[in-house]
């Protein structure tokens, strides 16, 4: 599996396939190169996540589409009963959790976090060396690398932070978008400094309610990368082990990674589900107008 | 593992992805589901409706059924009636036609009779005249005579 490792240790061949392929403006120029990441600050871009992430995203529009292209409300076939299924599985979730206000866009919204982080969190499920190891050689054969070890390719969108927290921010954004357009600015700001002790200590609730705020964003956003990420992480600690000349470990590496994917399927779908329910639930609780 | 731009181009990928989902999958899809929602309503409304209106219908056809037996019976009656009407007026009838034959047939034999009464008188008187002009031209014997007498009786 691993070819890229014949004199790479295994600290580098773990590093390898922690670092993204980053792209930004360094001292002398654009550049992809991962060890002048320092140079090129908050403005730079890695383009694997990103590139994965819009790509997933658009397989999730174009399978929805397709699957509605046909549309009958005969008896449904095929995709569409798939896509049906899906809908109504969030649709069932969204009015259980939504119960007063509505919302139209809440059910588009947990649709599209659903099926686009669980197909993200697919990505983790190919074996860790294929992708890399393919984009490395034809990075080499084309010529943008000297050898396919330069090139720096992180398949799954999920294990980047970046990623997770930067759905995070866009549910956090509508938190407060939609807090502050339910409540009022003022029903914002009461709620964040007149709560849980009253008016004469608002400093103290201020300081609980902004953690309390600031940490739904960052929880929804570290959990998912954290569960992927040690996701990966094991399976690449479990592929360094075919690295090794041993028949008998790269038998056990094979069987641990089998054991380790199926059980994996569990987690990808759960995250995803998670992450979806706690966005329903975040942007719920700011329609909530009642005191607590 | 840094935190860069990366994270604005995921909020803006996020953002439109939920824009696109919002604005061309969802609706499609939760309208189909929601027209065959209604379908499948409709359907068992109707088939509700219908059932109950095939009730009706056998309840309808059973009351016909007896009506229309009803009005069977009523037609027999009366046409019984009116044949046994027809028979009778048929007798009436001719009885009297009956009647009216024997009577012209006796009121003809009367004729017949008074004829034949009338001829026979005048055969009788013309007998009775050639007979007493034979007995006058002869000589009356009470015993010649009463054979002729007795002759003319006869033929009376």
């Amino acid at each position: 599996m691993a070819k890229a490792g014949t004199d790479l240790t295994s600290t580098e061949y773990i590093e390898h396939h922690l670092t993204n392929l980053i792209c930004g403006k360094a001292d002398k120029g654009w550049t992809c190169d991962p060890y002048l990441a320092d140079q090129m600050g908050f403005w730079s871009f890695h383009v694997d996540s990103l590139g994965w992430s819009v790509f997933l995203g658009l397989v999730f529009v174009g399978l929805f589409k397709l699957g509605t292209s046909k549309l009958s409300s005969e008896a449904p076939s095929g995709l569409q009963n798939f896509v049906e299924m899906c809908v109504e599985f969030v649709n069932e979730n969204v009015q259980s959790i939504f119960t007063s206000a509505k919302n139209p866009i809440i059910g588009p919204m947990a649709l599209t976090v659903l099926i686009w982080v669980f197909l993200m969190n697919l990505m983790d499920l190919v074996p860790v060396d294929y992708l890399p190891t393919l984009v490395g050689n034809f990075a080499a054969y084309v010529g943008l690398v000297d050898t396919p070890r330069d090139s720096y390719f992180k398949v799954v969108p999920t294990t980047d932070p970046n990623i997770t927290l930067g759905m995070a921010l866009a549910v956090f954004i509508l938190i407060i978008f939609y807090s502050i357009k339910i409540k009022g600015l003022k029903g914002f700001i009461s709620e964040l400094t007149l709560h849980p002790f009253g008016k004469y200590l608002i400093p103290v609730n201020f300081i609980l309610e902004f953690v309390n705020l600031i940490a739904k964003p960052i929880s929804l956003g570290l959990r998912l990368f954290g569960n992927l990420y040690a996701g990966e992480m094991i399976f690449i600690l479990i592929a360094l082990m075919l690295v090794f000349n041993s028949i008998a470990i790269g038998f056990l590496g094979v069987g641990l990674h089998l054991l380790w994917a199926l059980f994996h399927i569990l987690i990808l779908a759960l995250q995803a589900f998670i992450f979806m329910v706690l966005t329903i639930v975040y942007l719920a609780m700011a329609h909530e107008t009642e005191e607590h | 593992m840094t935190i860069n731009a990366t994270l604005l181009g995921q909020t803006l990928a996020f953002v439109i992805f939920v824009a696109i989902c919002w604005r061309y999958v969802w609706p499609p899809i939760i309208a189909i589901m929601q027209e065959r929602e209604q379908r499948i309503t409709d359907g068992l409304e109707a088939a509700k409706k219908a059932n109950d209106s095939l009730e009706e219908a056998k309840l309808n056809s059973s009351a016909e059924l007896e009506k229309a037996k009803q009005e069977a019976a009523i037609i027999i009656e009366k046409a019984n009636q009116r044949a046994s009407q027809i028979v009778s007026d048929a007798q009436t009838k001719a009885e009297t036609e009956a009647e009216k034959i024997i009577t012209s047939a006796n009121k003809t034999l009367e004729g017949e009779i008074t004829k034949t009464r009338e001829a026979l008188r005048k055969d009788v008187s013309e007998i009775i005249i050639s007979t007493t002009e034979k007995i006058l031209e002869e000589e009356i014997s009470k015993d010649k005579h009463e054979k002729i007498i007795i002759e003319a009786a006869k033929k009376i």
